[in-house]
């Protein structure tokens, strides 16, 4: 069976100390100025006319199932990793189009200043094959970020899954939910701060307007070669045939000069 | 090579080399661009396409950027040829130019008498034509428009992750777009393009003109009537 590689997170552990987004760029030589991951902030709440405790939410790429930027992507740069589920980029493929930016609800991609492709979190591939968890789970101090093959029964993630069955919520689009394969345990806050999917407009002018009048356009060209084919074969085209005539004058000065 | 009595000259070598060379690229380019669209909103005959092109390369998003690769590469060349043809033969550029964006009275009857013709058949007497008929200048003004449309929309995508800022990623988005639509509506007419110059049979002394670059005057006069006319009033033929 596939694997389902997900991050399940107890937020309620996290004390914003922030050490997941600085392994992340270390581990990952993420360019100065951007970031792969984020820790967010719900506003505390006022009790009795004093700041109660606020609650703070770790996050990045949640690899969804149904991934919105997988949709705009031109190329197929950006895809589902079918072996283990993850939301893959390849830098060699992807031209920088920027398309997939705007078309993650979740703000988990950006372009990378320097390299000028789309980028966000891989889930560390190379700490994977070295049999490491990702940076950011390596380091939480508190183990709020638990990761691994949901689809494994005995992964730690597949555990902490089960164990909080029923009581796991997600951070979903408006409008849109592309499954997500982040989950947190019992309740998490902020919410509501995932916006809604938008393509560029000239994605969508290419995959609503462009691409089918091509369609018609190449179609009804090929229908008339595929026409005149037919007629050269059933009716027949003497090399002459078709040839302009243009009247009995012409048609004599012609001949005075043809060197036939 | 001074063309036989009854032969008179239409393609220079050098109009003959950058035909052929133009279709070569567009022949790699077309191929290699197709394995480059991999997205069940645009693949224009479904992801198999895409997925066998890349598999003969490695298969997967790393086929994929190999032919990303090949596509970038040939697209250079193919503009760079151009550009050295235009210098070689500038005089043969100016009258392909002239002559392709010139239309006359009768242009418009010939096209459509033309295609019932070809098809349906009927369609009634043609108008005479000049050094290139109207369904020529059709599909060499296409090629052209189109030409520059997708050059330089892939100047744009080729830069785009080499100096390109992301402030100008919707710069890109367009170009992205603008490239399938010139190709896509260059390639309808290439259709045709192929059919008439290499497949109908009336057109046979032409397809020969694109190795030989002589055409009969029997052919000439029946097809380029105007042309042949101008010859023989001395003006310039094709450069
Ligand atoms: C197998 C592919 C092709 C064949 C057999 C072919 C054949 C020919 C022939 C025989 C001519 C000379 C017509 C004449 O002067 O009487 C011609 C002209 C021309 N070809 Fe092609 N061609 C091919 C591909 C292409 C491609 C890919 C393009 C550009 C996208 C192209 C653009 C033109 C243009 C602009 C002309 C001059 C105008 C015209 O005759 O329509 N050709 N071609």
């Amino acid at each position: 069976m596939n694997a389902k590689l997900a991050m399940v997170i107890d937020s309620a552990k996290c004390i914003d100390c922030k050490a997941c987004v600085a392994a992340c760029k270390q581990a990952n030589g993420v360019s100065r100025g951007v970031w792969r991951n984020w820790i967010k902030e719900a506003v505390p709440p006022v009790e009795n006319g004093k700041l109660g405790r606020g609650h703070f939410q770790p996050g990045a790429c949640m690899h969804c199932d149904e991934p919105s930027c997988v949709i705009a992507c031109p190329t197929g740069a950006t895809f589902k990793d079918k072996a283990d589920g993850s939301v893959v980029i390849d830098p060699k493929l992807c031209i920088g189009c920027g398309n997939c930016i705007p078309s993650c609800p979740y703000g988990a991609r950006f372009r990378d200043p320097v390299r000028r492709i789309a980028d966000k979190c891989t889930y560390c591939p190379e700490r994977r094959a070295a049999g490491l968890p990702p940076a950011c789970v390596d380091t939480c101090p508190t183990k709020a970020r638990v990761f691994g093959d949901i689809s494994d029964p005995n992964s730690d993630a597949a555990k902490l899954l089960a164990a909080n069955q029923g009581k796991v919520v997600r951070v979903i689009a408006k409008q849109n939910d592309t499954k997500p394969n982040m989950y947190y345990i019992a309740s998490t806050a902020p919410d509501g701060w995932a916006v809604k999917p938008v393509n560029p407009l000239s994605f969508d002018a290419l995959s609503q307007v462009v691409a089918p009048l091509v369609k018609y356009a190449v179609g009804l060209s090929g229908l008339g070669v595929l026409a005149m084919l037919g007629r050269q074969l059933l009716v027949g085209q003497k090399p002459d045939v078709g040839t302009p005539h243009e009247g009995p004058e012409k048609d004599k000065k012609e001949d005075g000069h043809d060197a036939r | 090579m001074t063309p036989a009595n009854n032969e008179i000259k239409r393609h220079d070598p050098s109009d003959i080399r950058i035909h052929w060379f133009n279709a070569a690229c567009w022949l790699v380019l077309l191929v290699s661009g197709l394995g480059l669209i991999k997205n069940d909103k645009l693949n224009p005959l479904g992801a198999w396409l895409p997925d066998v092109l890349r598999a003969l390369f490695g298969g997967g998003s790393a086929g994929g950027a190999v032919l990303l690769v090949l596509h970038e590469v040939v697209g250079v060349v193919w503009l760079v040829g151009i550009v050295i043809y235009m210098g070689v033969n500038a005089g043969g550029t100016r009258f392909f130019l002239r002559e392709i964006f010139s239309l006359r009275p009768g242009d418009f009857t010939w096209m459509v008498r033309k295609m019932l013709r070809m098809t349906v058949g009927g369609g009634g007497e043609l108008p005479p034509q000049g050094y290139y008929n109207m369904g020529q200048k059709a599909f060499a003004q296409a090629s052209v428009l189109g030409g520059i449309a997708i050059g330089a929309t892939g100047m744009i995508l080729l830069a785009s992750d080499k100096i390109l800022p992301a402030s100008v990623v919707w710069l890109v988005g367009w170009a992205v777009t603008l490239h399938y639509l010139a190709v896509g509506l260059v390639f309808a007419g290439l259709l045709v393009h192929i059919y008439m110059a290499a497949i109908s049979p009336e057109e046979k002394p032409g397809f020969r003109s694109m190795f030989t670059g002589t055409v009969p005057r029997d052919y000439a006069r029946h097809h380029h009537g105007l042309w042949v006319d101008a010859l023989d009033k001395g003006e310039p033929g094709a450069k």
